[in-house]
């Protein structure tokens, strides 16, 4: 059985257990932050407020109370989906998180996919790609380009696409765009620095792959480079990619804070920036939480991919060596090559011949 | 472009092009091309010709509008909103400062100690959701503003003072009543921030105010409300039944524009790159270094008066390091005004001539009062005892370093280049300058505190003699933080002389009377040495030049009434 009830309870009780912990460590810095949203917005000499009637309105918001009622209030609001208000605007923090939620999402997303379409193409061609010839200088470059991408600033990739795309060429407009058409620069932006760390690691893990004894042999049979690269290799580089994939999201938070910006889009990095500059505290807790909710997933959904990827990392060692069939003929495959290479026979040799 | 000096060229040649050198002149280069690279310059006619109906205006703001509680937008964003889908009961004329009907018939009717206003509204007046005008809703309207409501966070208006009740006297008259004389409150009257809402508005909370929830808010103006998109665009249409403009202006009934769209967005090179490449109409706040670029792009560009106190900076007198009035003077004495506004600024940004600018009322000549002499302020010090230096070069007393922190007036322009070049000319005098550092809350949290400011930067903007009383009184805005119970200063450190000068200024019902309080009011400031003015502050526009008409109110909020876009049917 692949996905195990009881390691997923124990995982899913942990998710639970590093969010209350990320909400309690915001709360505190939050709070040692001198001077709060509240003296900051009513304070402020553009309304000419008497130190009397800021008193009023700090009392009347509950601003004074000790910071370990607020804590509970707050963390009781947070289980019963009532986030508060923003300090700032007066608006109720979900309406605010949720009108920014799907702008986000979206960017993530398409940010994400077309960073790991990048970096697999970038991968595949700076280790694969012609090792001699007039073209090798591609594979040379391309084994380059992910130190590159990751020392590019977020910031000026945005202005810059958004000079030449937008102000030069015309191609996109930044005034009234399409839904589509307000994407594509910063899914660009954002999906630029994200590819570098994934390219990087698969990079990495495919040479060490191709390195090892089994490809040698799967080549000395015969095989084809793209043949080696599907069915050998593919399946033994993916693991760390998909670790670093379930890292990299931080950076797409990150990242999302700067893009946002640029873009003049309405996204939770912008709510978080603003909120950061006017010490809305409720809305930066209801964001701190919301994206350690969302890496936790992420990284739970990545920790369960990994034995559906990799029979090794299955809860029931026993079974391959048992001589049970595992789902995928490839795997077994490969597994039965390397086996060979070391010498081991694996008894699968029924099923090979049956298959080719 | 490229650099060509020996130097460079020798270095380049003695060492090989490394990748990683060969990737960051790539890196460098396209960014140079990009930036340098020309925009088509606009080269629509400028002469105006008869306004066309139709279009709508779409126009850059830096920040998203935060409250359209009418009292609450002085701050920018929300005040460019609410001046053009507001209408008030008076209409203050831009140039002339002098004020007009406009909801009500004529001019109040004031007794005679200006603690009573009678004013008689305009009929067929609607709301956007469909509400009259009545003396009940214009009554509730200022019960709200002059009083304020605590339970829904909605302050008071800073503009209204002594404010006790209305009062409706028949189907078109209503009566406002003051505990103390309030002169300033006709003016107030006129002010975006007496915007009137419908009665539905006026039971919103500040909730309803925010973010969210502006289509609900009604109002009577040229424009309304129709969508709003949280944090990025909010668009207004033109009211087709709008029929009550301020009879002293020659356009009368609709709007010329369809409508605007105000766009936000956060980052200057997209604002002033969209306007630049025409993909937008107008933005607001352009930058003194851009000002040349927007108008050899052949663009309209408009330096606005704000008609108020100028960009100053204020010496906190209670704190120990400045209550010497040699110290402040020498202070003043060793600050080159000039050189602020030359090497930083343009012309659109005169130099200061008195506590307020020009245009402003109450203004008062005090030109000679400030002169840059350095060896005045060097003398200065010595005598007033910090004739003594440390290693670094810093004045010291009694084992005290002379040394003062200013805030950074962060919604003025340029103020940390200001005070960086302040910083340079008070070092050569020995005085240490520290700017305090800091996003918007923390500068505004820090002001508060006379251990962390001593020396404060702002400006504020009224079209009346109580800008005064809003600026400097110790229970407005405070610049000195000159009021009684600090635990930072002792009470006997407070000057009573300014709050008294101003409150004389406040209650004071006849206008050439108030004229000479104001400016005892700025000659106290000076004599004493409290205020040092930099330069009068505009608000700097640009605008496409098929935009025709641009206007703005008082205090350089845009007014689109009258605005038409060129081309369009």
């Amino acid at each position: 059985m692949i996905l195990d009830i009881r390691y997923l309870a124990l995982r899913l009780g942990q998710a639970v257990l590093v969010l209350l912990l990320a909400f309690t460590a915001a709360f505190i810095l939050l709070s040692l932050i001198p001077g709060d949203g509240v003296t900051a917005r009513f304070a402020d000499p553009a309304l000419g407020l008497s130190p009397d009637q800021i008193a009023e309105i700090r009392e009347s918001t509950g601003a004074d109370e000790s910071w370990i009622s607020r804590y509970f209030l707050s963390l009781a609001g947070f289980f019963t989906g009532n986030f508060g208000f923003s300090v700032q605007t007066g608006a109720a923090v979900s309406t605010i998180v949720s009108a920014a939620l799907p702008s986000t999402a979206v960017l993530a997303l398409s940010g994400f996919l077309t960073a790991l379409v990048l970096a697999v193409i970038i991968a595949v061609l700076a280790t694969f790609g012609p090792a001699t010839g007039p073209f090798a200088w591609i594979r040379r470059v391309l084994d380059s380009v992910p130190s590159l991408f990751i020392s590019i600033p977020v910031f000026w990739l945005g202005i810059l696409l958004i000079q030449v795309f937008s102000f030069q060429l015309g191609l996109v407009s930044v005034v009234a765009p399409g839904p589509t058409e307000a994407l594509v620069l910063p899914t660009l932006t954002v999906a630029v620095p994200l590819s570098a760390p994934i390219a990087q690691v698969l990079i990495r893990s495919i040479t060490e792959v191709k390195a090892s004894g089994f490809v040698k042999v799967t080549a000395a049979k015969g095989a084809s480079e793209l043949w080696i690269l599907i069915h050998a290799v593919v399946r033994n580089a993916i693991l760390p990619g998909l670790t670093i994939i379930g890292l990299v999201f931080g950076e797409l938070v990150a990242g999302a804070v700067v893009t946002e910006t640029v873009f003049g889009r309405n996204g939770i990095g912008q709510i978080t920036a603003q909120a950061v500059t006017h010490r809305d505290n409720p809305i930066l807790l209801a964001v701190v939480s919301l994206a350690t909710f969302a890496y936790v997933i992420i990284n739970l959904i990545v920790d369960l991919l990994y034995p559906v990827i990799d029979v090794r990392l299955r809860r029931q060692p026993s079974a391959a060596s048992a001589g049970r069939k595992s789902h995928d003929a490839s795997t077994r495959r490969a597994l039965g090559t390397t086996a060979g290479s070391v010498g081991v026979d694996l008894g699968w040799a029924e099923d090979k011949e049956s298959e080719s | 472009m490229t650099d060509l000096r020996p130097s460079t060229s020798a270095r380049a040649a003695r060492t090989p092009l490394g990748r990683r050198n060969f990737l960051s002149l790539g890196l460098g280069l396209g960014t140079l091309i990009t930036l340098s690279a020309c925009t088509p310059t606009d080269t629509a006619p400028l002469a105006d010709g008869q306004p066309v109906k139709g279009g709508v205006l779409t126009y850059f703001e830096p920040q998203t509008w935060t409250l359209l509680y009418p009292p609450s937008v002085g701050f920018y964003p929300n005040g460019g909103i609410m001046n053009n889908i507001s209408a008030r009961l008076l209409w203050q004329d831009p140039e002339t400062l002098e004020l007009h009907p406009w909801l009500a018939t004529k001019l109040p009717e004031i007794n005679a100690e200006a603690t009573a206003f009678t004013f008689t509204l305009r009929q067929g007046v609607t709301y956007s959701d469909g509400s009259p005008l009545t003396p009940e809703n214009v009554a509730k309207n200022f019960d709200l503003f002059g009083k304020g409501d605590e339970a829904r966070t909605l302050p008071v208006s800073e503009q209204i003072s002594n404010y006790d009740r209305a009062e409706v006297l028949d189907e078109h008259r209503v009566r406002f009543h003051f505990s103390a004389p309030s002169p300033g409150f006709a003016q107030a009257t006129s002010t975006m921030n007496a915007g009137l809402l419908a009665d539905s508005s006026l039971d919103l909370d500040a909730e309803g105010f925010g973010p969210g929830g502006a289509t609900q808010i009604h109002t009577c103006g040229p424009f309304h409300i129709t969508e709003e998109t949280i944090g990025t665009k909010l668009s207004v249409r033109a009211r087709e039944d709008y029929d009550w403009a301020p009879p002293h202006l020659d356009h009368q009934g609709r709007a010329h524009l369809d409508g605007i769209d105000y766009l936000v967005n956060n980052e200057y090179s997209v604002r002033i790159g969209a306007v630049l490449s025409g993909q937008a109409d107008g933005v607001r706040d352009v930058q003194a270094p851009d000002e040349p670029r927007v108008t050899e792009q052949g663009l309209r560009l408009y330096a606005k008066a704000t008609n108020g106190i100028n960009n100053s900076i204020n010496f906190r007198f209670r704190h120990a390091l400045l209550d010497d009035i040699a110290v402040r003077q020498a202070l003043i004495a060793a600050i080159d005004r000039q050189e602020i506004v030359d090497k930083l600024f343009t012309p659109n940004y005169p130099l200061a001539t008195g506590l307020l600018a020009k245009g402003a009322m109450g203004y008062n000549d005090q030109s000679g009062s400030w002169t840059y002499d350095p060896t005045t302020a060097d003398r200065l010090l010595d005598e007033a005892g910090w004739g003594e230096r440390n290693g670094q070069g810093y004045r010291v007393r009694d084992g005290q370093v002379l040394a003062l922190s200013v805030n950074i007036a962060l919604p003025q322009p340029r103020s940390n280049e200001v005070q960086t070049l302040i910083q340079q000319q008070l070092r050569r005098v020995g005085v240490r300058l520290s700017i305090n550092p800091g996003d918007q809350s923390k500068q505004t949290l820090d002001a508060l505190d006379l251990d962390t400011v001593q020396i404060y930067h702002s400006m504020v903007a009224r079209a009346d003699y109580d800008n005064l009383r809003s600026n400097y009184s110790s229970v407005n805005r405070d610049v000195f933080l000159n009021g009684a119970d600090r635990e930072d200063a002792a009470n006997d450190s407070i000057d009573p002389k300014v709050d008294e000068l101003l409150d004389a200024l406040a209650a004071e019902p006849v206008t050439e009377k108030r004229q000479i309080a104001a400016e005892k009011v700025q000659d106290y400031l000076v004599e004493n040495a409290y205020v040092l003015p930099f330069f009068e502050e505009p608000q700097v526009f640009a605008f496409r030049r098929r935009v025709h008409g641009f206007a703005t109110e008082p205090v350089g909020r845009p007014d689109f009434y009258s605005t038409w876009l060129a081309g369009e049917q």
